[in-house]
């Protein structure tokens, strides 16, 4: 087993609820997406959480997965892995695709960036990114952002090297089940 | 002027419902907005408002009603709140009705951040869904 696999297999320990590893294209998206919306919890806010966080964490691993792969139809999908993980009192959500040096490099300023700011300066923060031109098709730039106001909790990353000096990164948010 | 008229969609991607009216100045977002390319959807509808506000020069209702947007949707709604920002900003009538899902607690703040940034009064109006 590569080492890539064996990252998949230690994302997949415990509880987990939703697990998919492959091509992130739009009928995936979709497909996961509903699920997520309507099954996962009893709180529909809470729901709506998992949903908005989902969409935006597998948006980047399609676009900017340094992996991709053609579906059936010919449509170029960026491929990671997802899991969802329940415990009493949260879910955690986790992604992991590959990335470029170049890549690592941005995420690792940016993760590093988020992690230190409060509500009021990510939302700051947010509205300052969202004023700067957009990427390729409009995107970019404020996703990571909007799952950590989102979840209400820090994103925590990390960027692991494997064999052939590729990147796999990983990150992961915590959900609570309750307002606090 | 032409209309604008969008049927949305929830498939592979979320295409939001659209409908602009020339006639009335009833413009109204709503649905689901996750694209595949987001720019292009949404760059038809910002020229649509340009031209309204440059040439029509009526009172205009923009209305939004989404449930769900990405991020890229969020600075697509912003350059066309600017385009409502400017022509408030040259005696242009507007009034903007924001309709969000009470439990999704977000959007609120989401609503806020839109008003400092562009420094428009948005009515909020909460609603509740049946899921």
């Amino acid at each position: 087993m590569s080492a890539k696999h064996d990252l998949i297999n230690t994302m997949n320990v415990n509880s987990v609820s939703v697990s998919y590893t492959g091509p992130f294209d739009g009928q995936v998206l979709s497909v996961l997406a509903k699920n997520i919306e309507y099954s996962l919890s009893d709180s529909p806010s809470v729901n709506k959480k998992m949903f908005k966080i989902f969409l935006e964490l597998a948006q980047n691993i399609s676009y900017y997965s340094a992996e991709q792969e053609e579906n059936r139809r010919g449509e170029e999908a960026g491929v990671g892995t997802l899991t969802i993980q329940e415990f009493d009192s949260h879910f955690v959500f986790c992604t992991g695709n590959m990335v470029t040096d170049t890549q690592a490099e941005k995420i690792s300023g940016k993760c590093e960036k988020i992690k230190n700011l409060d509500r009021e300066e990510l939302r700051e923060y947010k509205r300052l990114m969202r004023k700067l031109p957009a990427g390729a098709k409009g995107g970019g730039n404020i996703g990571l952002i909007q799952v950590a106001l989102t979840a209400g909790s820090p994103v925590d990353y990390k960027i692991v090297p494997l064999e052939n000096e590729k990147l796999f990164y990983i990150v992961a948010v915590r959900i609570n089940k309750h307002e606090e | 002027m032409e209309n604008i008229v969008i049927q949305g969609s929830h498939k592979d991607y979320f295409i939001p419902s659209v409908n602009f009216n020339a006639q009335n100045g009833m413009c109204e977002i709503s649905g689901e907005s996750f694209l595949e390319d987001t720019v292009e959807f949404y760059k038809p509808l910002i020229q649509w408002l340009e031209t309204y506000t440059g040439e029509v020069k009526k009172p205009i209702a923009f209305i939004i009603k989404l449930t769900y947007f990405n991020t890229s949707t969020s600075r697509s709604i912003l350059d066309l709140l600017n385009v409502l920002k400017d022509y408030e900003d040259n005696g242009g009538e507007v009034v903007i009705n924001w309709h969000y899902d009470e439990n999704d607690v977000d959007m609120e703040e989401d609503i806020e951040d839109y008003m400092i940034d562009t420094g428009l009064d948005i009515n909020l109006i909460p609603f509740s869904q049946k899921s």
